[in-house]
């Protein structure tokens, strides 16, 4: 039902924002909320605290791209090799990281954003540079007999494409956490030692778990840069690591729907709040800052108080 | 209490021990933690360590668990060595275990909790993880029964959608041993089960404990509560400093000079 309204939802939006800039606004939403999922099964469901969720989206992008530009490779094979590089790295990170737990991971991923980043300012021959690679094409459109079905050019074909991903990456994640799987990767956030006296393997579970959720970054990565059309190092900075953080933990670690409202909120807030410039990065501050302190269950919680408080009111003579 | 010790009937010698170690050596930073140590558990016994607070015994049960490796020294599980055996691959010999400071899933529910247990256990194709079919179904119907009945066992039918972090201290403790069931061990090793228990819970804990005997479940218990240690064990040994001191029944403990001035004291003479 959740998933019909959801459904319902994403094909109205388009309809209803009918301007380019909000068609726009929409599908940085579905991006966002794509990074929001990766990192909340890193960090919500498996419990590593993952500072660096920016290195993997912007692998997806400029490996996608640069096979696209260099090589001529077509779109959905890009987006493929995108996606399973940035998933790679995911493992290849949390499994030198597997014995740091904590801050230390969180700073060994950050430490890992940096370094992607300086390596795609700075790696001018391949990347760039700071002066970006322009005119990225979408992805083809779908043709059927010499007639143009779908035309990817258009926003709300974009947006549809995006989101559509989106909700099957939802669902594949709703069904792993409601699996076997959601018990063995929250039992290793909650208490490795323990999950191991249960026979569970938490270092090849992490793993896992931190290359799904990386490879589901550089999807969002691959859609980032076709939408766009231009990729600059910059999109990619630490910064947008807290940015996609602050969406987690606003919306509700450890659940998949909460990641979702908190990353539309905070894609969608400082464009309401446009007129505040830098000040929405306070709004970020301070709604995070509210959210730990009072509810660190983020959106979800609150969501859960609202209703508890309804009911008995609800039945009350 | 320790009279029933007596009518306990002798365990069957003979059999071959279903875990063994030899030899064992542990030290950290130069404190010798375990020297020297082995030990035979016949299949089917309860067999307990008793020792005054720092004695080795916790980190026995580590090295037996693998939650340590020995510095030297063999541990065997029905004839198979467990050497350089990491924690979670001994799970799958057959081998669970509680911890001394409880450690459950704190935010899962209780019956979560035991549904972890039974990790080792499932039987999905892969593809039903993500596309839930009729085997993924039934899987997820058994371990739900099967989390019942173990809950049931231990008193806890009734708690099954609370936190476990919001459990009494005796009802985690025994969340943690049908958690440990769930991965239907052959032996269990049990760590200071009784610790902050009152006496009814000890009661109902020790009628477990021999039930669980009685289904053929070899426990290994480290315990402090000589009522529950007295009553239950088969065999008891005895680690002072990290050394064994002496083995025998919990008739023999109890009259042994060395073991009275090492710990008992006159707490039982």
């Amino acid at each position: 039902m959740g998933f019909l309204f959801a459904a319902l939802c994403i094909i109205a939006l388009p309809l209803i924002f009918n301007d380019t800039y909000w068609r726009t606004n929409l599908t940085i939403c579905a991006i966002n909320v794509l990074l929001a999922l990766g990192l909340d099964f890193i960090l919500g469901y498996t419990g590593q605290l993952n500072l660096g969720h920016s290195a993997f989206y912007g692998l997806g992008a400029y490996v996608s791209t640069l096979l696209i530009v260099k090589l001529g490779i077509p779109f959905w094979a890009a987006f493929a090799a995108g996606v399973a590089f940035a998933g790679l790295a995911g493992m290849f990170l949390s499994l030198f990281a597997v014995r740091l737990r904590g801050h230390y991971l969180a700073i060994a991923s950050l430490g890992f954003a940096v370094i992607i980043y300086q390596v795609l300012l700075n790696w001018i021959s391949l990347t760039q540079g700071p002066l970006g690679i322009y005119g990225i094409s979408p992805p083809p459109a779908i043709v059927v007999g010499g007639t143009v079905i779908v035309d990817f050019r258009n926003l709300t074909a974009f947006f549809y494409l995006v989101s559509g991903f989106t909700m099957l990456v939802y669902l594949l994640l709703d069904q792993l956490v409601r699996s076997p799987v959601g018990e063995t990767l929250t039992a290793i956030r909650e208490d490795e030692v323990s999950a191991a006296s249960l026979g569970i393997n938490g270092a090849a579970w992490k793993v896992f778990a931190f290359g799904l959720g990386a490879a589901v970054a550089g999807a969002a990565g691959c859609f980032y840069a076709s939408f766009v059309g231009t990729l600059v190092p910059d999109a990619f900075y630490v910064s947008e690591a807290f940015t996609i953080l602050a969406m987690v933990i606003v919306g509700g670690m450890g659940t998949l729907i909460g990641p979702v409202f908190g990353a539309i909120l905070l894609t969608l807030l400082p464009e309401i709040l446009r007129g505040i410039g830098d000040l929405r990065l306070v709004v970020y501050g301070a709604a995070l800052t509210f959210v730990v302190l009072f509810m660190p269950g983020g959106l979800v919680q609150a969501a859960r108080m609202v209703q508890e408080k309804l009911r008995p009111a609800g039945r009350g003579p | 209490m320790t009279q029933a010790a007596v009518a306990e009937p002798p365990v069957a010698t003979g059999t071959a021990p279903l875990l063994r170690a030899e030899n064992l050596h542990k030290s950290f930073g130069g404190v010798h933690a375990v020297f020297d140590i082995s030990l035979d558990v016949s299949n089917g016994s309860i067999f307990a360590i008793i020792g005054p607070n720092g004695a080795g015994k916790s980190t026995l049960l580590n090295l037996i668990s693998g939650i340590y490796q020995p510095d030297s020294g063999s541990i065997s599980l029905d004839g198979q060595d467990l050497s350089g055996m990491r924690a979670h691959r001994r799970v799958r010999l057959g081998l669970a275990r509680t911890f001394q400071k409880i450690r459950l899933f704190k935010q899962l529910s209780v019956l979560d909790n035991v549904i972890a247990g039974f990790h080792v256990h499932h039987n999905i194709p892969a593809w039903q993880y993500v596309i839930h079919g009729t085997a993924f179904t039934r899987d997820r119907q058994q371990c739900r029964e099967e989390a019942l009945r173990l809950l049931e066992f231990f008193g806890m039918g009734a708690r099954l959608n609370v936190f476990a972090g919001e459990l009494s201290y005796g009802e985690q403790r025994m969340l943690e041993l049908a958690r440990s069931l769930a991965t239907n061990p052959r032996l269990l090793l049990v760590d200071e089960p009784a610790a902050g228990l009152n006496a009814a819970e000890v009661d109902v804990l020790l009628d477990r404990i021999r039930t669980l005997r009685s289904r053929g479940i070899t426990v290994v218990v480290v315990e402090h509560n000589m009522d529950l240690v007295m009553n239950v064990a088969d065999r008891i040994m005895v680690m002072d400093y990290g050394r064994h001191l002496f083995q025998g029944t919990p008739l023999e403990v109890q009259k042994n000079p060395a073991v009275i001035a090492a710990y008992l004291g006159g707490e039982l003479s």
